[in-house]
């Protein structure tokens, strides 16, 4: 499969449909993201859903190809996108923060085992080159048991759990799709500055409802959480709600806006865009 | 060509050693990446890992040397500066200069810098901030166990059967190693907190034993008490791995719960009850910081952590242990590093006639015989007049030592001052010669994690402006003073001299360590390094139990200073706050200090939340803002030191551990005053 991925790479180079490849690279038993320039690289690329590709940087709140694009606007950059890269890299074009004229998407599936370790329910780009899809991961059992109790036990819950938080805001710097250059979550009308645990439920619930048309499920918030607070069991549940209110669902189509963008006039509103 | 890469490092704050990426794009910082394959941090960051870029790009960083002129700092070339430096320094006798090195420079950097002070200035008088925080874990675990350092690896926490911590607010401090603790909680394991105040781990305890300020040794006793008492010792352990039992047995028979309920105010029911939860565990890990070392009794509470352990047979196994967490980056290490005035590296004596004849041939050169002065006794004899001249490596003692206006008269007393920062610290500001330093994003070297895990920082970025790694100033000053031995061309071949003249690090070279951290003892180049100390015979052999006996703090509240004033870090400063002060993300969320008084005590003194009093000890006075909470109890404020425009340490105690000679930061008495309003302005 990778050796695939690889050959695949080399071909975009060699009939230079690219300049450069952006995937994940291993060194010395570590993987990071990288820009591949050469073929001779190449043995170094990996695939794996452990890594995402993308992060906003901070504090420019940018993505490193939105870096490139600012700063060579004609280098054309392969991108080896698994389902949940793919999913960011069109809802970060949806909303202005990268232009995919530039970008050639080498999409990578990932396997079944990989979909239920990572609770995956789109396990593929929808541009696939490489690889079989297989079955997404519909039933969410952490979601299932949650909403089989009270809830009275519910809040319960989610009170013990945030209650672990350190504010690192890892969950937000981890997110692909966190690039707002001021922040809810930084703001003191939503939840107090300088205390651990932060203000129970808003500071990490004013994250939640304004990335409910922007989540794209990978799992990274929670993945980042030195508190082990199951964050992804929120956002699965947030985009379950405005899938069944409005029938979006984020990162599958750039032309679809979202219905949160909406006025009653229906012009969609501009988002508020970094410069 | 356009270049984007990550650069695997060290987080250059506390002694956790998480790993990041430093992202470059084009030579410039763009970003931090976690690192999920790391052992410790997993992926995971706390808010200051996540922003450790901030500051080195700070438009506050240090670009030139500088020297005083009229009171005001002029620019002045390299060559200059270090040729004042060296000419300097030459002119005054060993006895007169002393050294201060850091705990926030590489393991190379602090072996250098000792090097410097020992062969070159020919002083032992080589210290560092690690006498302010750990001074008295080197001492107390080293007589006990034979190793100053934390028995076991942060990971193996989580399968730990009870945790007591005593003395560290660990989510605060050491956050990722809060997550081991947490998920250990999560897991079933019984969780014990000794502190007066309430920290965030208190909510999640079992028991939460809230002892008054300096009381642990009767705490301590009072749990060994209750095990012999029941029987709950574990006497195989006790005779086969020990020696001392006796006496440590007598001295705790007196302090029965009852009377320890008198003397540290937590009820006897408790303290039974945790006691006897800590014996039964299979697995139980003590987990201790600056509640239990930054007293005059520091050497004792350590050493009553190690009883305690013994007594169980909770030492040599995985998940058990005495841990000391250590705070900065590299605090270990620069301790490793022998950057002590009492031993080189590796811990080996200075008064050992073997130890200096192996450093005398390997460095050729002459070294000095008597043990040197620690940072304390280097001010006290500055302010007598009798040190002249002092060397500063990366440490703020005018903000971070006790009693500051003290510390102010005696480094204005020196004739010669030269600090190496990144940044004109309280303390460069007093300077004669400022030479500026590289951060850790500029070079290359290790760090020692708090498990004694050697692990490589790299370089990322070019240094800013003229400022230049640590390593390479001291080998530049070293030559112009006319030393061989300073001819290095890398961290990686400074290495292999530590490795030479180091036991404990001997198998550490550059190649091993490029994917995952080595951890000391490691003797060998095949020593695959030790994850916890003590398996099958104590470093010194035979644990040893010492009896100790329950002192009071050298300062106690009074009717003049009615308060007991204790002090510390908060999660979202770190130290001086010369780098996180310096950092957008941290400002926000505390700008300025404040201090925490009970409700009841800022009801009694007519001050409510936000107004800002007067605080006065016998060394000095502060105005600062209150912050009211039921965090501390009544008769207690809580001071965090980073704030240069409030000091807590303008109040604290100089007063020290008559072994370790750490200073008793924890309890010292204060008075609370409101504000008089100046009618005249009305």
């Amino acid at each position: 499969m990778i050796k695939k991925v690889q050959e695949l790479a080399k071909e975009y180079f060699v009939n230079e449909k690219v300049d450069v490849i952006f995937g994940l690279r291993e060194k010395n038993n570590h993987v990071a993201p990288h820009i591949f320039k050469k073929v001779e690289e190449l043995d170094n690329l990996v695939v794996s859903p452990k890594y995402p590709l993308l992060y906003n940087c901070r504090p420019s709140k940018k993505n490193i190809i939105r870096l490139i694009e600012e700063k060579y606007p004609n280098i054309k950059i392969g991108v080896i996108a698994k389902g949940c890269d793919k999913r960011a890299l069109i809802e970060l074009a949806k909303r202005e923060q990268i232009d995919m004229k530039n970008i050639e998407i080498l999409g990578v599936a990932c396997s079944r085992e990989e979909a239920i370790e990572c609770r995956c329910p789109r396990p593929y780009p929808n541009n696939l080159l490489i690889g079989e899809k297989v079955e997404g991961v519909f039933e969410d059992k952490s979601v299932e048991d949650l909403l089989n109790k009270s809830l009275s036990e519910r809040l319960a819950f989610w009170q013990y759990q945030l209650s672990k938080c350190i504010k690192c805001y890892g969950c937000r710097n981890a997110c692909p799709l966190c690039f707002c250059q001021d922040c809810a979550m930084e703001q003191e009308e939503w939840s107090k500055t300088g205390e651990i645990p932060p203000e129970i439920p808003m500071f990490q619930f004013i994250r939640f409802y304004h990335l409910a048309d922007r989540c794209i499920e990978c799992g990274e918030c929670e993945k980042a959480c030195p508190m082990d607070i199951p964050l992804l069991t929120i956002s699965k549940q947030v985009r379950r709600d405005v899938k069944e209110l409005f029938n979006y669902e984020s990162g599958l189509d750039i032309k679809q806006k979202s219905p949160l963008l909406t006025t009653l006039d229906e012009t969609p509103m501009k988002e508020g865009v970094n410069k | 060509m356009m270049e984007y890469k990550n650069v695997l490092t060290v987080c250059p704050y506390c002694g956790c050693g998480c790993n990041f990426y430093l992202q470059v794009f084009d030579g410039e910082l763009i970003g931090i990446l976690p690192c999920k394959s790391h052992v410790v941090s997993q992926g995971k960051l706390c808010i200051k890992g996540w922003n450790a870029t901030d500051f080195v790009v700070s438009k506050d960083r240090l670009t030139t040397p500088l020297i005083k002129k009229d009171g005001k700092f002029v620019e002045i070339s390299w060559d200059k500066a270090l040729n004042i430096v060296s000419e300097k320094f030459r002119k005054y006798s060993s006895d007169a200069v002393t050294v201060l090195s850091s705990a926030k420079c590489t393991n190379e950097e602090n072996y250098l810098m000792m090097k410097f002070a020992r062969a070159v200035l020919k002083t032992n008088s080589v210290d560092h901030c690690a006498r302010l925080c750990h001074a008295s874990t080197v001492v107390g675990l080293g007589k006990t166990f034979g190793s100053g350092a934390m028995t076991n690896s942060i990971g193996e926490l989580e399968n730990a059967d009870c945790i007591f911590v005593i003395g560290s607010n660990t989510t605060e401090q050491h956050p990722l190693i809060a997550r081991y603790i947490m998920r250990a909680k999560e897991k079933g394991a019984k969780l014990i907190v000794a502190d007066p105040r309430l920290i965030p781990l208190t909510q999640f305890a079992d028991y939460h034993l809230r002892q008054r300020p300096g009381t642990d040794v009767a705490l301590l006793n009072g749990f060994m008490n209750v095990i012999l008492n029941e029987g709950l010792e574990d006497k195989e352990f006790i005779n086969k791995r020990t020696e001392g039992f006796e006496e440590v047995k007598e001295v705790v028979e007196k302090y029965n719960p009852e009377d320890v309920e008198k003397i540290t105010d937590i009820p006897k029911e408790l303290i039974i009850e945790a006691a006897r939860i800590y014996a039964k565990a299979k697995s139980a890990s003590i987990v201790y910081s600056m509640g239990i070392t930054q007293h005059t009794t520091g050497v004792d509470n350590v050493v009553s952590c190690a009883n305690l352990a013994m007594i169980t047979g909770n030492v040599g196994r995985p998940s058990t242990g005495v841990n000391p967490l250590r705070g900065q980056s590299n605090v270990q290490g620069a301790c490793d590093m022998g950057a002590l005035p009492d031993v080189y590296s590796g811990y080996q004596s200075v008064s050992d006639e073997n130890v200096r004849a192996k450093f005398k041939k390997i460095w050729n050169t002459e070294l000095p015989l008597k043990t040197g002065l620690t940072i304390i006794e280097m001010i006290n004899e500055a302010a007598k007049g009798n040190i002249k001249a002092m060397y500063i490596m990366g440490e703020n003692p005018m903000l971070s030592d006790p009693d500051i206006n003290h510390v102010k008269k005696a480094l204005e007393n020196l004739e010669f001052l030269v600090v190496q920062d990144m940044f004109l610290t309280e303390t460069a500001q007093l300077a004669d010669i400022i030479l500026p330093a590289a951060s850790y994003a500029e070079k290359d070297g290790t760090l020692t994690a708090t498990d004694r895990r050697v692990q490589r920082i790299r370089k990322a970025i070019e240094p800013i402006g003229e400022s230049k790694p640590d390593w390479q100033i001291i080998c530049e000053l070293a030559r112009k003073m006319g030393t061989q031995g300073f001819e290095y061309s890398s961290p990686a071949e400074i290495m292999e001299e530590i490795a030479l003249v180091t036991p404990i690090y001997g198998g550490i070279v550059y190649e091993r360590i490029k994917v995952i951290g080595l951890q000391w003892p490691c003797p060998s180049k095949e020593h695959p390094g030790t994850p916890y100390l003590h398996k099958e015979k104590f470093s010194r052999g035979k644990g040893k139990f010492f009896g100790i006996e329950f002192k009071e703090a050298a300062e106690l509240p009074d009717a003049d200073y009615p308060f007991i004033l204790t002090t510390g870090r908060i999660i979202f400063h770190y130290h001086t706050g010369t780098m996180t002060r310096r950092t957008e993300a941290l400002n926000r969320e505390v700008p300025i200090g404040y201090m925490e008084i009970n409700f009841e005590d800022a009801k009694k003194l007519n001050i409510v939340d936000g107004e800002k009093v007067l605080v006065k000890s016998r060394r000095g006075e502060i105005e600062i803002k209150v912050l009211e909470t039921g965090r501390v109890p009544e008769g207690v404020v809580f001071l965090p030191f980073h704030f240069a425009e409030s000091p807590a340490n303008a109040l604290t105690n100089s007063a020290f551990d008559p072994v370790a000679k750490i200073p008793e930061y924890k309890v010292c008495a204060v008075r609370v005053e409101k504000k008089q309003k100046d009618i005249t302005k009305i």
